[in-house]
């Protein structure tokens, strides 16, 4: 155990000296601002409720514009101005009087049709556009109960819209999973340098005349580079803690972390004591993790979506089970790698 | 004159051959280290996730929902709001009766009977939700309102009444306000009501509103039937051009002889798409047939759809041309992670010092290193475009971001002293310049600020939309010169005292920067000028390296202010903007000192607070002027953002003053640039902790003075 320890610490003191472990945090600080202003920026855009006060001016004609202007009543963020003819609600969108144009027509078919003008590109206009449909889609409803009796199966009723902040289920599906996992390609990535390293400088050669094996070398170059990624990871989460997001069951998220750092460091270090240089040992890894996380994710029950469920408080035995079953994952694949590692050694 | 060009012309050509020489070598080397059986191996991982996919996509366990079952709903399995909560994949059902809030559910559903009581019969009348009171609970309302919603849309569409079921068609249509002041017509082509066609301008109309129509038909599944109409009722409108030309219907524009055909080019309504595949959103350029064109997206996004109904409105977004553009940007990565390994596997063991002895110089080696990677970007660059249907347009732009990719690279790869520390740096540099090109370009449609990005360039290729030489310049040029620049900063140290050492990333940083300047000041080394550098008095060179050196910081300086906004973003604006004037004032008070900083600590100027004065004045005009040069940027639009304008100083709303102060105004900033980098370069001449103390000094200021032309901008 103590040779392990020893290169273990020689990879941190190598890491501590370089300081570039401070890039990583920055960058993954810089994401979680970044994705941030991203969700921001979008939400904004797509629900104009998180914009104060925006209202749509729609100016509206046509022989069903009575109604139109009924619903109109109950929707927030619209009201309907009725005109004479098309032709003046035409006139009053280009005097800048209203945002958006709406004929409203009754057919002989029985429907409503409905020829919206939105003004072109601008910043308004997803707002505007989606303000009409919200007003549009009310008409379709209140039309719908009008007209129940036609149907098989009428429409359920809706409950009240309630105000919900839309960074909440973002928060905890998208940027948490984000930032619990990027320590660990990080981790990874360092174990196929570090090898590849040695390989590439001969220095594996002189660890090999000191009195340790090929498997506590590699046992200790893992060890280091699984031990720094939950405290990555811990960071980001007590941060979130501060900024008012709670994150439930921070231990199994971390240990799901560690036995995931573990699965990875070990794919690496395969592929490291394979590859014949580093330029193709990081292509493979990065495909590996590519192929890994992505067909993971995909899963249903990837782990993606169990720390999602872990940090939002909706984890169930099926959760717990899918850790215990990932941390089993990581021991297996380990052992594999490194027992073939020891039988086949590195770089030959 | 003739025999001096013909000596340029061989030298360019030995040069160039020699560069040919190390690239081919460089090739060959590449191809043996990512061999064919890497190769293979990264093939056959793919194989296997494609196939692990596709089984599971065919078992219907695969689902990109990273928002599975997130939210619990308690819900009678018996209702029919179980339904809908089932089908919706963020929230998942438990069983009224074991559902307690807070601890099993976050929200209860208990639906209410007309006739009062939970009796199975007849409809439901309304429904209660009782959430647990915290965001969560709210959330989970949020989504199950949502999900009702679906699951009456889903209802809805298996109705056998269709007039009842979607009782309303919507056409929804983009127009510039007055382009259309001949009305009547404009709204008459509501849905497929045949009448109004007849309401148009004239006969001549109908006869091209029909083949419109037909020719939106065929390409795009009747979906534009009713655009068709709504354009060819207009008329003169100006709307022709966009949603209903494909090829053959592009045609009958021209014919529609209504006198409206100078309108339809000049004001053409939204967005002048050349040749859209009649959906209002025309991704691919052919006619919707040819290559992977998005018609899920760019059909339905017009809104109107088979059905017309108003759920199927989609606000403009590009969302579809965003997703392709950014797989550009993923070889990228792959790409950089190659070339970084190759350069520093040069420094190790002094593999490089060989190539280093030869007559070739360290541009050329390093030329050649990079020509390869360049080649194999184009070419996976213009195998994508080929393949997502962009243009040429899009290779082009896409080049710069590869070649700012491989700059950046190649300067991290010559600092760092370990794999490790370029696995760090090519990490961080992929995350910057990945978000610096894409970020911006979500916001095409929106702001003409988008344009910093070239990939911009890309989702307006993919749209179809047509793009003049100066947007394209402008997206593309700060990136090509930054990509210069950097191969610049780089190839300042790819010499063997550099090279072959270990020294901290920013010692090799100042090494870089002190490299590109000349002595000022006695008593210090001086190497003998070369270049355009050579025809310059001494007395001024020095000087004059000085002021170019903060001139090329520009792009960078622009680069970093913009992610400080983007970032800084999501702040309110009363926190936003002054942590913003701070962080560009920092910004720019280090570029305009840290160069002078690395030249005092290199002994390449005079440690004299008289030098001191001097490069400070030289570097704040420097600044000043380049600053000036980018002036460009306002033509764009720029300032119009409120937080652009705090981040590059406004003209806008200067025109009510008196030529004095427009004068002082104009002239004000050079003396602040001035000032402030004379302060830093008095503290960066003594040592580092007087620089640092020194540069936060001239933050100060600087910020104060920005806070002080903000609020006189109001």
């Amino acid at each position: 155990m103590g040779s392990r320890l020893t290169v273990a610490k020689r990879e941190i003191a190598g890491l501590r000296a370089e300081k570039t472990i401070l890039l990583a945090i920055g960058i993954q600080l810089f994401i979680a601002a970044f994705s941030s202003f991203l969700v921001v920026g979008l939400v904004s855009m797509y629900d104009p409720g998180a914009l104060d006060g925006a209202e749509v001016e729609v100016a509206a004609a046509g022989d069903a514009v009575a109604d139109l202007e009924r619903v109109a009543a109950e929707v927030p963020g619209a009201s309907v101005t009725p005109y004479e003819d098309p032709a003046a609600a035409r006139t009053a969108f280009d005097r800048n009087a209203a945002d958006a144009v709406a004929i409203a027509t009754r057919e002989d078919t029985g429907k409503t049709s409905i020829a919206v003008t939105a003004p072109d590109a601008t910043v308004e206009t997803t707002v505007i556009v989606v303000q009409l449909r919200d007003l549009l889609r009310t008409y379709e409803r209140v039309e719908r109960v009008e007209r129940a009796d036609s149907l098989s199966r009428p429409p359920l009723p809706l409950p009240d819209s309630t105000g919900s902040s839309p960074y909440f289920t973002f928060t905890y599906t998208v940027l948490i999973p984000v930032l619990v996992f990027l320590p660990v390609f990080i981790s990874g990535s360092l174990v196929v340098d570090s090898i590849t390293e040695e390989l590439d400088r001969g220095t594996l050669e002189l660890l090999r005349v000191a009195p340790v094996t090929i498997g506590e070398i590699v046992d200790g170059k893992a060890l280091a580079a699984v031990a720094i990624a939950p405290g990555q990871a811990l960071l980001w989460l007590l941060l979130l803690e501060l900024n008012g997001t709670p994150v439930a069951n921070v231990p199994t998220v971390l240990l799901l972390m560690t036995a995931l750092t573990t699965l990875v460091v070990g794919v690496a270090a395969g592929i490291a004591a394979v590859a014949p240089d580093r330029r193709a040992a990081q292509f493979l890894y990065s495909v590996a993790v590519l192929v890994l996380f992505g067909g993971a994710t995909a899963m249903a029950g990837g782990p993606t979506n169990a720390v999602a469920r872990l940090a939002i408080d909706s984890a169930t035995p099926a959760t717990t089970l899918t850790v215990i079953v990932y941390a089993a994952l990581a021991a297996v694949a380990y052992l594999g790698v490194r027992r073939f590692i020891t039988e086949n050694g590195i770089g030959e | 004159m003739i025999r001096r060009a013909s000596r340029r012309l061989r030298r360019v050509v030995r040069r160039s051959r020699r560069v040919g020489r190390v690239a081919r070598w460089e090739a060959s080397r590449a191809a043996g280290g990512v061999d064919r059986r890497t190769l293979l191996a990264a093939l056959a991982l793919l194989i296997v996730a494609g196939g692990v996919l596709g089984a599971g996509a065919a078992t219907d366990v695969v689902g990109l929902d990273v928002d599975r079952d997130v939210y619990r709903v308690g819900v009678d399995p018996a209702s029919p709001y179980a339904d809908a909560v089932e089908a919706e994949p963020a929230l998942t059902a438990v069983p009224a009766e074991e559902a307690t809030l807070g601890s099993t559910a976050d929200l209860i559903v208990r639906e209410v009977r007309a006739g009062g009581g939970d009796g199975p019969a007849g409809d439901p009348a309304g429904v209660l939700v009782r959430a647990v009171d915290t965001p969560k609970g709210e959330a989970a309302a949020a989504s199950f309102r949502e999900a009702v919603e679906a699951h009456n849309e889903r209802l809805m569409a298996a109705e056998p009444n269709d007039t009842a079921a979607f009782p309303v068609t919507v056409t929804l249509r983009y127009a510039a306000r007055g382009s259309a002041l001949d009305d009547g017509a404009t709204f008459g082509g509501s849905g497929s009501d045949a009448g109004d066609v007849s309401d148009g301008d004239g006969g001549g109309t109908d006869g091209s509103g029909v083949s419109d129509a037909e020719g939106g038909d065929s390409s795009d599944s009747g979906t534009t039937d009713t655009s068709g109409s709504t354009d060819d009722g207009s008329g003169g409108a100006g709307n022709d051009g966009d949603a209903s030309g494909d090829g053959t219907a592009g045609g009958n524009d021209a014919a529609t002889g209504d006198g409206g055909a100078s309108d339809g080019s000049s004001d053409g309504g939204w967005w002048p798409f050349d040749g859209g595949d009649g959906g209002w959103w025309p991704l691919g350029d052919g006619d919707g047939s040819s290559g992977i064109a998005v018609p899920s997206i760019g059909g339905g996004a017009f809104g109107a759809d088979t059905a017309g109904s108003p759920g199927s409105i989609t606000p403009p977004f590009p969302f579809a041309s965003l997703v392709l553009a950014f797989a550009f940007l993923v070889p990228m990565n792959f790409l950089a992670q190659a070339y970084g390994s190759s350069v520093l596997e040069e420094r190790t063991n002094r593999r490089g010092e060989p190539l280093l002895v030869t007559p070739l110089s360290p541009t050329e080696i390093v030329a050649g290193k990079t020509l390869p990677y360049v080649a194999v970007a184009a070419a996976v660059t213009a195998l994508i475009a080929l393949v997502v249907g962009g243009g040429p347009v899009s290779v082009l732009a896409v080049l710069p971001i590869a070649a700012t990719f491989l700059a950046a690279t190649f300067v991290g790869a010559v600092f760092a002293r370990s794999f490790k520390e370029l696995t760090f740096v090519t990490v961080a540099v992929s995350v910057l310049l990945t978000s610096y090109a894409f970020v911006p370009a979500i916001f095409t449609n929106v702001t003409p600020v988008a344009l910093i990005s070239p990939l911009t360039l890309v989702v307006f290729d993919l749209q179809g939309e047509a793009i003049s030489v100066g947007e394209f310049l402008f997206a593309t040029g700060p990136t090509a010169i930054a990509a210069v620049l950097l191969f610049g900063l780089g190839l300042g140290v790819y010499r063997e005292e550099d090279l072959f050492t270990q020294k901290p990333v920013t010692r090799k940083f100042l090494d870089a920067l002190a490299v590109r300047l000349s002595a000022v000041g006695e008593s210090v080394r001086e190497s003998p000028p070369t270049g355009i550098a050579a025809r310059i008095p001494g007395r001024i060179r020095g000087l004059a390296a000085v002021a170019f050196l903060t001139a090329c910081t520009i792009p960078f300086v622009f680069v970093a202010e913009l992610l400080a906004v983007a970032v800084l973003f999501a702040l309110p604006v009363t926190v936003s903007i002054p942590v913003l004037l701070v962080v560009i004032a920092f910004v720019e008070e280090l570029a305009k000192s840290v160069h002078l900083y690395a030249g005092f600590e290199r002994g390449v100027l005079a440690r004299t607070d008289r030098v001191a004065l001097a490069v400070g004045l030289a570097s704040g005009l420097g600044f000043f002027l380049a600053e000036k040069a980018t002036a460009v940027v306002q033509a764009v639009g720029l300032t119009e953002l409120y937080v652009g304008r705090a981040a590059f100083g406004s003209v806008a709303g200067v025109s009510g003053l008196s030529p004095l102060v427009l004068a002082g105004l104009f002239f004000a900033p050079l003396v602040l640039h001035g000032v402030t980098a004379t302060l830093s370069a008095v503290g960066a001449r003594r040592d580092r902790t007087k620089y640092a103390l020194a540069l936060a000094a001239a933050t100060l200021l600087h910020a104060a003075y920005n806070f002080g032309v903000v609020s006189l901008h109001g």
